[in-house]
Protein backbone atom coordinates (compact mmCIF):
# COMPACT_ATOMS: atom_id res chain seq x y z
CA UNK A 1 0.00 0.00 0.00
CA UNK A 2 2.80 2.17 1.43
CA UNK A 3 4.24 1.20 -2.38
CA UNK A 4 1.50 2.44 -3.95
CA UNK A 5 1.13 5.82 -2.19
CA UNK A 6 4.23 6.71 -3.45
CA UNK A 7 4.32 5.98 -7.05
CA UNK A 8 0.75 8.11 -6.88
CA UNK A 9 2.95 10.90 -5.13
CA UNK A 10 6.11 10.46 -7.40
CA UNK A 11 3.48 10.97 -10.09
CA UNK A 12 1.73 13.88 -9.43
CA UNK A 13 4.99 15.36 -8.22
CA UNK A 14 6.44 14.96 -11.53
CA UNK A 15 3.63 16.12 -13.81
CA UNK A 16 3.86 19.29 -11.49
CA UNK A 17 7.05 20.06 -12.04
CA UNK A 18 6.58 19.45 -15.95
CA UNK A 19 4.13 21.50 -15.89
CA UNK A 20 6.22 24.57 -13.87
CA UNK A 21 8.68 23.91 -15.92
CA UNK A 22 6.72 24.62 -19.12
CA UNK A 23 5.31 27.82 -18.02
CA UNK A 24 8.66 28.79 -16.77
CA UNK A 25 9.77 28.04 -19.95
CA UNK A 26 7.22 29.81 -21.43
CA UNK A 27 7.59 33.03 -19.52
CA UNK A 28 11.60 33.25 -19.72
CA UNK A 29 11.29 33.42 -23.70
CA UNK A 30 12.42 30.14 -24.00
CA UNK A 31 15.91 30.16 -22.56
CA UNK A 32 15.94 26.76 -21.86
CA UNK A 33 19.67 26.30 -21.72
CA UNK A 34 19.88 28.76 -18.33
CA UNK A 35 17.16 26.39 -16.78
CA UNK A 36 18.90 23.29 -17.84
CA UNK A 37 22.26 24.15 -16.60
CA UNK A 38 20.88 24.71 -12.20
CA UNK A 39 20.17 20.74 -13.48
CA UNK A 40 23.03 19.92 -15.60
CA UNK A 41 25.65 19.25 -12.48
CA UNK A 42 23.33 16.67 -11.17
CA UNK A 43 22.39 15.23 -14.22
CA UNK A 44 25.96 14.73 -14.80
CA UNK A 45 27.02 13.40 -11.44
CA UNK A 46 23.78 11.02 -11.52
CA UNK A 47 24.69 9.80 -14.97
CA UNK A 48 28.55 9.28 -14.40
CA UNK A 49 27.31 7.34 -11.04
CA UNK A 50 24.73 5.24 -13.06
CA UNK A 51 27.51 4.20 -16.12
CA UNK A 52 29.64 2.98 -13.51
CA UNK A 53 26.70 1.54 -11.74
CA UNK A 54 26.42 -0.32 -15.14
CA UNK A 55 30.02 -0.94 -16.19
CA UNK A 56 30.78 -2.64 -12.86
CA UNK A 57 27.58 -4.23 -11.69
CA UNK A 58 24.55 -4.02 -14.57
CA UNK A 59 27.14 -5.06 -17.70
CA UNK A 60 28.92 -8.17 -16.27
CA UNK A 61 25.86 -9.18 -14.98
CA UNK A 62 24.50 -9.29 -18.37
CA UNK A 63 26.81 -10.75 -19.61
CA UNK A 64 26.74 -13.59 -17.65
CA UNK A 65 23.39 -14.22 -18.01
CA UNK A 66 24.76 -14.05 -21.90
CA UNK A 67 27.08 -16.60 -21.52
CA UNK A 68 24.71 -19.02 -19.77
CA UNK A 69 21.72 -18.72 -22.45
CA UNK A 70 21.37 -18.87 -25.95
CA UNK A 71 19.68 -16.66 -28.11
CA UNK A 72 16.99 -19.10 -28.50
CA UNK A 73 16.42 -19.00 -24.32
CA UNK A 74 17.07 -15.33 -24.54
CA UNK A 75 14.31 -14.75 -26.78
CA UNK A 76 11.86 -16.59 -25.05
CA UNK A 77 12.42 -14.42 -21.78
CA UNK A 78 12.16 -11.08 -23.47
CA UNK A 79 8.77 -12.81 -24.77
CA UNK A 80 7.61 -13.43 -21.65
CA UNK A 81 8.52 -9.88 -20.27
CA UNK A 82 6.68 -8.36 -23.39
CA UNK A 83 3.77 -10.30 -23.20
CA UNK A 84 3.31 -8.91 -19.20
CA UNK A 85 3.46 -5.47 -20.38
CA UNK A 86 0.86 -6.03 -22.76
CA UNK A 87 -1.93 -5.43 -20.51
CA UNK A 88 -0.23 -1.94 -20.00
CA UNK A 89 -0.50 -1.03 -23.26
CA UNK A 90 -3.72 -2.41 -23.34
CA UNK A 91 -4.99 0.11 -20.78
CA UNK A 92 -3.29 2.88 -22.17
CA UNK A 93 -4.71 2.61 -25.95
CA UNK A 94 -8.13 2.82 -24.00
CA UNK A 95 -6.80 6.07 -21.96
CA UNK A 96 -5.54 7.17 -25.51
CA UNK A 97 -9.02 6.63 -27.11
CA UNK A 98 -7.58 4.09 -29.43
CA UNK A 99 -9.94 1.40 -29.42
CA UNK A 100 -8.35 -0.77 -32.67
CA UNK A 101 -4.91 -0.73 -31.14
CA UNK A 102 -6.33 -1.90 -27.20
CA UNK A 103 -8.25 -4.67 -28.54
CA UNK A 104 -5.06 -5.76 -31.11
CA UNK A 105 -3.25 -5.73 -27.98
CA UNK A 106 -5.62 -7.59 -25.91
CA UNK A 107 -5.84 -9.92 -28.50
CA UNK A 108 -2.21 -10.75 -28.17
CA UNK A 109 -1.88 -10.92 -24.76
CA UNK A 110 -4.59 -13.66 -24.81
CA UNK A 111 -3.09 -15.72 -27.26
CA UNK A 112 0.09 -15.24 -26.68
CA UNK A 113 -0.57 -16.21 -22.70
CA UNK A 114 -1.91 -19.37 -23.64
CA UNK A 115 -1.43 -21.22 -26.93
CA UNK A 116 2.15 -18.68 -27.17
CA UNK A 117 2.95 -20.22 -23.75
CA UNK A 118 2.67 -17.13 -21.50
CA UNK A 119 4.68 -15.22 -24.28
CA UNK A 120 7.50 -17.16 -25.12
CA UNK A 121 6.57 -17.32 -28.47
CA UNK A 122 4.77 -14.52 -30.44
CA UNK A 123 1.66 -16.84 -32.16
CA UNK A 124 0.07 -13.99 -32.55
CA UNK A 125 2.11 -11.91 -34.72
CA UNK A 126 2.41 -15.00 -37.13
CA UNK A 127 -1.97 -13.95 -37.33
CA UNK A 128 -1.11 -10.41 -38.23
CA UNK A 129 -1.68 -8.81 -34.85
CA UNK A 130 1.26 -6.99 -34.28
CA UNK A 131 3.40 -6.08 -31.14
CA UNK A 132 3.00 -2.12 -31.01
CA UNK A 133 3.68 -1.32 -27.31
CA UNK A 134 2.22 2.08 -25.71
CA UNK A 135 2.87 3.58 -22.10
CA UNK A 136 1.65 5.54 -19.92
CA UNK A 137 4.12 8.15 -21.27
CA UNK A 138 2.67 7.86 -24.52
CA UNK A 139 -0.90 8.61 -22.73
CA UNK A 140 0.43 11.85 -21.00
CA UNK A 141 1.68 13.08 -24.82
CA UNK A 142 -1.09 12.33 -26.31
CA UNK A 143 -3.21 14.33 -23.85
CA UNK A 144 -0.39 17.41 -24.33
CA UNK A 145 0.87 16.97 -21.17
CA UNK A 146 4.28 19.07 -21.34
CA UNK A 147 7.45 16.76 -21.42
CA UNK A 148 9.68 19.00 -18.68
CA UNK A 149 13.49 19.24 -18.50
CA UNK A 150 16.46 16.58 -18.86
CA UNK A 151 16.59 14.53 -15.63
CA UNK A 152 18.90 11.42 -14.78
CA UNK A 153 17.27 9.15 -12.18
CA UNK A 154 19.51 7.16 -10.34
CA UNK A 155 19.51 3.56 -11.80
CA UNK A 156 16.62 4.33 -14.22
CA UNK A 157 18.65 6.70 -15.79
CA UNK A 158 17.58 9.48 -18.70
CA UNK A 159 13.98 10.68 -17.98
CA UNK A 160 12.02 13.64 -17.77
CA UNK A 161 8.91 13.92 -15.07
CA UNK A 162 6.60 13.22 -17.59
CA UNK A 163 8.25 10.08 -18.42
CA UNK A 164 8.80 9.63 -14.97
CA UNK A 165 4.94 9.62 -13.85
CA UNK A 166 4.90 7.78 -16.77
CA UNK A 167 7.13 5.05 -15.31
CA UNK A 168 6.04 5.34 -11.65
CA UNK A 169 2.21 4.82 -12.98
CA UNK A 170 3.80 1.81 -15.07
CA UNK A 171 4.49 -0.14 -12.03
CA UNK A 172 1.71 0.94 -10.31
CA UNK A 173 -0.06 -1.02 -12.64
CA UNK A 174 2.11 -3.96 -13.31
CA UNK A 175 -0.11 -6.92 -13.75
CA UNK A 176 2.70 -9.07 -11.97
CA UNK A 177 2.78 -6.46 -8.77
CA UNK A 178 -1.46 -7.71 -8.86
CA UNK A 179 -0.78 -10.96 -9.22
CA UNK A 180 0.86 -11.41 -6.49
CA UNK A 181 -0.75 -8.72 -3.94
CA UNK A 182 -2.58 -10.96 -1.62
CA UNK A 183 0.66 -12.37 -0.26
CA UNK A 184 3.15 -9.78 0.99
CA UNK A 185 5.78 -12.04 1.33
CA UNK A 186 5.68 -13.59 -1.68
CA UNK A 187 5.14 -10.39 -3.71
CA UNK A 188 7.94 -8.60 -2.70
CA UNK A 189 10.21 -11.69 -3.52
CA UNK A 190 8.58 -12.09 -6.93
CA UNK A 191 8.84 -8.32 -8.02
CA UNK A 192 12.57 -7.39 -7.06
CA UNK A 193 13.13 -10.58 -9.15
CA UNK A 194 11.32 -9.64 -11.87
CA UNK A 195 12.82 -6.44 -12.00
CA UNK A 196 15.98 -7.61 -11.93
CA UNK A 197 15.48 -10.06 -14.78
CA UNK A 198 14.21 -6.91 -16.64
CA UNK A 199 17.05 -4.78 -15.97
CA UNK A 200 19.23 -7.61 -17.00
CA UNK A 201 17.58 -8.82 -20.14
CA UNK A 202 17.14 -5.14 -21.00
CA UNK A 203 20.85 -4.32 -20.82
CA UNK A 204 21.83 -7.79 -22.85
CA UNK A 205 19.92 -6.23 -25.50
CA UNK A 206 21.32 -2.60 -25.30
CA UNK A 207 24.68 -2.86 -24.01
CA UNK A 208 26.51 -3.46 -26.96
CA UNK A 209 25.16 -0.56 -28.50
CA UNK A 210 25.57 1.38 -25.40
CA UNK A 211 29.13 0.91 -25.60
CA UNK A 212 30.22 1.65 -28.96
CA UNK A 213 28.19 4.95 -28.29
CA UNK A 214 30.58 5.61 -25.61
CA UNK A 215 33.34 4.50 -27.69
CA UNK A 216 32.82 6.95 -30.26
CA UNK A 217 31.70 10.04 -28.26
CA UNK A 218 33.91 12.67 -26.79
CA UNK A 219 30.99 13.91 -24.61
CA UNK A 220 28.41 10.73 -23.89
CA UNK A 221 26.30 12.48 -21.29
CA UNK A 222 25.51 15.27 -24.19
CA UNK A 223 25.21 12.04 -26.83
CA UNK A 224 22.62 10.24 -24.82
CA UNK A 225 20.68 13.77 -23.91
CA UNK A 226 20.38 14.29 -27.44
CA UNK A 227 19.04 11.35 -28.39
CA UNK A 228 16.63 10.34 -25.52
CA UNK A 229 15.48 13.89 -26.23
CA UNK A 230 15.13 13.41 -29.91
CA UNK A 231 14.05 9.71 -29.31
CA UNK A 232 10.78 11.48 -27.39
CA UNK A 233 9.27 13.70 -30.17
CA UNK A 234 6.99 13.17 -32.47
CA UNK A 235 4.98 11.04 -29.64
CA UNK A 236 1.67 13.17 -31.41
CA UNK A 237 -0.49 15.38 -29.07
CA UNK A 238 -4.66 15.80 -29.73
CA UNK A 239 -3.90 19.53 -30.46
CA UNK A 240 -1.05 18.84 -32.52
CA UNK A 241 -2.34 18.89 -36.14
CA UNK A 242 1.42 17.93 -37.49
CA UNK A 243 1.85 15.45 -35.65
CA UNK A 244 2.65 12.56 -37.61
CA UNK A 245 4.43 14.36 -40.36
CA UNK A 246 8.34 14.86 -40.45
CA UNK A 247 7.74 18.61 -39.51
CA UNK A 248 8.91 18.56 -36.13
CA UNK A 249 12.03 17.54 -36.55
CA UNK A 250 12.01 19.89 -40.00
CA UNK A 251 14.73 22.10 -38.66
CA UNK A 252 16.32 24.36 -40.37
CA UNK A 253 20.05 23.88 -41.32
CA UNK A 254 20.99 27.29 -40.31
CA UNK A 255 24.62 27.46 -38.84
CA UNK A 256 24.14 29.81 -36.83
CA UNK A 257 21.40 28.14 -34.12
CA UNK A 258 22.67 27.90 -30.33
CA UNK A 259 22.89 24.14 -30.12
CA UNK A 260 20.10 23.91 -27.52
CA UNK A 261 17.77 25.31 -30.37
CA UNK A 262 16.28 21.40 -30.79
CA UNK A 263 14.90 21.28 -27.75
CA UNK A 264 12.84 24.05 -27.53
CA UNK A 265 10.46 22.39 -30.43
CA UNK A 266 9.73 19.80 -27.33
CA UNK A 267 8.11 22.20 -25.98
CA UNK A 268 6.47 24.15 -28.67
CA UNK A 269 5.65 23.57 -32.16
CA UNK A 270 7.63 25.57 -34.50
CA UNK A 271 7.02 28.82 -35.32
CA UNK A 272 10.51 29.43 -37.27
CA UNK A 273 11.86 31.94 -38.60
CA UNK A 274 14.11 32.40 -42.07
CA UNK A 275 17.35 30.52 -41.88
CA UNK A 276 20.38 31.95 -43.28
CA UNK A 277 22.02 30.58 -45.57
CA UNK A 278 25.20 28.70 -45.17
CA UNK A 279 27.03 30.61 -47.92
CA UNK A 280 26.25 33.73 -45.96
CA UNK A 281 28.13 32.29 -42.94
CA UNK A 282 31.04 31.36 -44.58
CA UNK A 283 31.48 34.50 -46.58
CA UNK A 284 31.54 36.22 -42.98
CA UNK B 1 -18.84 24.74 -70.94
CA UNK B 2 -15.94 26.47 -72.37
CA UNK B 3 -16.03 28.98 -69.52
CA UNK B 4 -15.29 25.76 -66.89
CA UNK B 5 -12.62 24.62 -68.69
CA UNK B 6 -10.85 27.99 -69.37
CA UNK B 7 -11.33 28.28 -65.42
CA UNK B 8 -10.42 24.41 -64.72
CA UNK B 9 -6.92 25.62 -67.10
CA UNK B 10 -6.37 28.42 -65.22
CA UNK B 11 -6.88 26.39 -61.57
CA UNK B 12 -4.35 23.77 -63.09
CA UNK B 13 -1.64 26.01 -64.32
CA UNK B 14 -1.73 27.83 -61.06
CA UNK B 15 -1.49 24.80 -58.75
CA UNK B 16 1.27 23.59 -61.28
CA UNK B 17 2.72 26.83 -60.86
CA UNK B 18 2.91 26.85 -56.88
CA UNK B 19 3.37 22.94 -56.85
CA UNK B 20 6.78 23.39 -58.67
CA UNK B 21 7.87 26.53 -56.18
CA UNK B 22 7.21 23.98 -53.64
CA UNK B 23 8.71 21.17 -54.95
CA UNK B 24 12.01 22.56 -56.60
CA UNK B 25 13.26 19.10 -55.23
CA UNK B 26 13.22 16.06 -57.55
CA UNK B 27 10.96 13.47 -55.02
CA UNK B 28 11.46 10.50 -56.98
CA UNK B 29 14.93 11.58 -58.19
CA UNK B 30 15.94 11.55 -54.20
CA UNK B 31 13.71 8.53 -53.47
CA UNK B 32 15.74 6.61 -56.27
CA UNK B 33 19.09 8.21 -54.94
CA UNK B 34 18.63 6.48 -51.33
CA UNK B 35 17.41 3.41 -53.05
CA UNK B 36 20.94 2.89 -55.16
CA UNK B 37 22.79 3.93 -51.94
CA UNK B 38 21.15 1.52 -49.66
CA UNK B 39 20.73 -1.20 -52.44
CA UNK B 40 24.64 -0.44 -53.41
CA UNK B 41 25.76 -1.05 -49.44
CA UNK B 42 24.07 -4.42 -49.26
CA UNK B 43 24.71 -6.15 -52.28
CA UNK B 44 28.23 -4.49 -52.37
CA UNK B 45 29.73 -4.49 -49.34
CA UNK B 46 27.34 -6.03 -46.45
CA UNK B 47 26.57 -9.56 -48.04
CA UNK B 48 29.67 -9.21 -50.59
CA UNK B 49 31.82 -12.01 -49.99
CA UNK B 50 35.14 -10.59 -49.64
CA UNK B 51 37.96 -9.82 -46.83
CA UNK B 52 36.69 -7.18 -44.03
CA UNK B 53 39.88 -4.46 -45.44
CA UNK B 54 37.91 -4.68 -48.69
CA UNK B 55 34.65 -4.25 -47.49
CA UNK B 56 36.06 -1.09 -45.09
CA UNK B 57 37.57 0.55 -48.26
CA UNK B 58 34.21 0.24 -50.19
CA UNK B 59 32.15 1.34 -47.35
CA UNK B 60 34.37 4.58 -47.24
CA UNK B 61 34.19 5.18 -50.91
CA UNK B 62 30.33 4.63 -50.78
CA UNK B 63 29.92 6.87 -47.69
CA UNK B 64 32.34 9.97 -49.25
CA UNK B 65 30.17 9.73 -52.25
CA UNK B 66 26.71 9.52 -50.43
CA UNK B 67 27.54 12.26 -47.98
CA UNK B 68 27.92 15.76 -48.50
CA UNK B 69 30.81 16.31 -45.30
CA UNK B 70 31.40 19.76 -45.72
CA UNK B 71 27.93 20.73 -45.64
CA UNK B 72 27.62 18.26 -42.23
CA UNK B 73 30.40 19.14 -41.15
CA UNK B 74 29.71 22.51 -40.92
CA UNK B 75 26.29 21.82 -39.52
CA UNK B 76 27.51 19.95 -36.93
CA UNK B 77 30.04 22.54 -35.57
CA UNK B 78 27.55 25.01 -35.69
CA UNK B 79 28.25 28.56 -34.42
CA UNK B 80 31.32 26.89 -33.75
CA UNK B 81 32.16 27.38 -36.82
CA UNK B 82 32.14 30.49 -37.83
CA UNK B 83 35.12 31.43 -35.26
CA UNK B 84 37.02 28.63 -36.68
CA UNK B 85 39.85 29.25 -38.74
CA UNK B 86 40.00 27.33 -42.44
CA UNK B 87 42.68 24.77 -40.87
CA UNK B 88 40.62 23.94 -38.16
CA UNK B 89 37.69 23.70 -40.69
CA UNK B 90 39.36 21.29 -42.64
CA UNK B 91 40.86 19.27 -39.52
CA UNK B 92 37.84 19.04 -38.31
CA UNK B 93 35.62 17.27 -41.40
CA UNK B 94 38.34 15.05 -42.06
CA UNK B 95 38.45 13.90 -38.18
CA UNK B 96 34.73 13.38 -38.32
CA UNK B 97 34.88 11.70 -41.72
CA UNK B 98 37.05 9.42 -40.36
CA UNK B 99 36.00 8.47 -37.01
CA UNK B 100 31.95 8.29 -39.08
CA UNK B 101 33.57 5.75 -41.50
CA UNK B 102 35.02 3.69 -38.73
CA UNK B 103 32.13 3.41 -36.61
CA UNK B 104 29.74 2.63 -39.12
CA UNK B 105 31.73 0.31 -40.96
CA UNK B 106 31.18 -1.68 -37.76
CA UNK B 107 27.34 -0.97 -37.07
CA UNK B 108 26.81 -1.65 -41.16
CA UNK B 109 27.49 -4.99 -40.50
CA UNK B 110 24.77 -5.80 -37.98
CA UNK B 111 22.12 -4.84 -40.89
CA UNK B 112 23.16 -8.51 -42.61
CA UNK B 113 20.04 -9.81 -43.51
CA UNK B 114 17.90 -6.55 -43.52
CA UNK B 115 16.43 -4.60 -45.74
CA UNK B 116 15.25 -1.19 -46.34
CA UNK B 117 10.97 -0.85 -47.49
CA UNK B 118 10.78 2.85 -48.66
CA UNK B 119 8.03 4.67 -48.09
CA UNK B 120 7.83 7.85 -50.38
CA UNK B 121 9.18 11.08 -49.01
CA UNK B 122 7.93 14.08 -47.15
CA UNK B 123 8.90 17.95 -48.10
CA UNK B 124 11.00 19.93 -46.25
CA UNK B 125 11.26 23.87 -45.45
CA UNK B 126 14.70 24.11 -46.37
CA UNK B 127 15.12 25.09 -50.07
CA UNK B 128 16.69 21.99 -52.30
CA UNK B 129 16.04 19.26 -49.40
CA UNK B 130 13.59 16.63 -48.84
CA UNK B 131 12.97 13.68 -46.98
CA UNK B 132 13.34 10.24 -48.28
CA UNK B 133 11.26 7.68 -45.37
CA UNK B 134 12.02 3.89 -44.73
CA UNK B 135 11.49 1.42 -42.43
CA UNK B 136 13.44 -1.42 -41.26
CA UNK B 137 12.03 -4.35 -40.06
CA UNK B 138 12.98 -5.51 -36.93
CA UNK B 139 12.92 -8.96 -35.67
CA UNK B 140 10.99 -8.18 -32.65
CA UNK B 141 8.41 -5.41 -32.36
CA UNK B 142 7.82 -2.73 -34.94
CA UNK B 143 9.49 -1.32 -37.73
CA UNK B 144 12.29 0.60 -36.97
CA UNK B 145 11.63 4.34 -38.85
CA UNK B 146 14.66 5.60 -41.32
CA UNK B 147 14.53 8.57 -42.60
CA UNK B 148 17.17 10.43 -44.99
CA UNK B 149 17.36 14.07 -45.42
CA UNK B 150 18.78 14.33 -48.86
CA UNK B 151 19.96 17.74 -50.68
CA UNK B 152 19.58 18.24 -54.45
CA UNK B 153 22.23 19.93 -56.52
CA UNK B 154 20.90 20.23 -60.29
CA UNK B 155 20.88 16.83 -60.97
CA UNK B 156 23.34 15.19 -58.28
CA UNK B 157 22.11 14.12 -54.81
CA UNK B 158 23.54 13.73 -51.51
CA UNK B 159 22.72 12.25 -48.10
CA UNK B 160 23.07 15.25 -45.29
CA UNK B 161 21.13 13.85 -42.70
CA UNK B 162 20.08 10.17 -41.24
CA UNK B 163 17.18 10.54 -38.79
CA UNK B 164 17.30 6.92 -36.85
CA UNK B 165 13.93 6.44 -35.08
CA UNK B 166 13.40 10.39 -34.36
CA UNK B 167 17.13 10.90 -33.63
CA UNK B 168 18.94 13.22 -35.88
CA UNK B 169 22.15 12.07 -36.38
CA UNK B 170 23.53 15.42 -37.08
CA UNK B 171 21.66 17.33 -34.61
CA UNK B 172 22.86 14.56 -31.96
CA UNK B 173 26.69 15.63 -33.15
CA UNK B 174 26.02 19.30 -33.10
CA UNK B 175 24.72 18.52 -29.08
CA UNK B 176 27.27 16.69 -28.57
CA UNK B 177 30.49 18.66 -29.34
CA UNK B 178 28.88 22.06 -28.85
CA UNK B 179 28.47 20.56 -25.04
CA UNK B 180 32.07 19.33 -25.75
CA UNK B 181 33.84 22.29 -26.81
CA UNK B 182 31.62 24.54 -23.98
CA UNK B 183 33.98 22.76 -21.22
CA UNK B 184 37.15 21.86 -23.17
CA UNK B 185 40.31 24.74 -22.26
CA UNK B 186 41.01 24.77 -26.30
CA UNK B 187 37.72 24.60 -27.66
CA UNK B 188 37.50 23.17 -31.54
CA UNK B 189 41.83 21.97 -31.11
CA UNK B 190 40.93 20.10 -27.96
CA UNK B 191 37.66 17.93 -30.31
CA UNK B 192 39.62 17.69 -32.94
CA UNK B 193 42.60 16.22 -31.34
CA UNK B 194 40.12 13.56 -29.50
CA UNK B 195 38.51 12.58 -32.64
CA UNK B 196 41.52 11.94 -33.99
CA UNK B 197 42.55 9.60 -31.35
CA UNK B 198 39.31 7.72 -31.65
CA UNK B 199 40.15 6.30 -34.91
CA UNK B 200 44.13 5.70 -34.19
Amino acid sequence: MLRRLLFVALTVISLNVANSSFAAAQSQNFEHENEESTLESYNRAMFSFNNGFNHYVLMPVSRGYRAITNQFVRNRINGIIKNLKEPISFTNYLLQGDLKNSGVVLSRFVINSTLGLLGMFDVAKGWGLHNDVTSFDDTFAKWCIPDGPFIVLPFFGPSTPRATAGMALGFAVDPVYWATYHDANVSAKISYSYSALQAVALMEQNMDMLNDLEKNSVDFYATMKSAYLQNRRNKGCFNDVNSSSNVSYDFDFDMEEEEETIHHELLINTKKTKNKKPELLLAQ
Amino acid sequence: MKKYLILLALVCSFSFASANVNAAVDAQGAENFVKNVTADGIENIINANIPQAEKDKRFEKLFNNALDLDFIGQFVLGRYWRTSTPAQREAFIEAYRKLNVQTWSKRFDEFKGRNFIFTGTTPSNTKNQIFVNSEVPMEQGAPAKVVWRVEQKGNSYKVVDIIIENVSLAITARNEYSAYIKKAPNGVDDLIKDLQNKTK
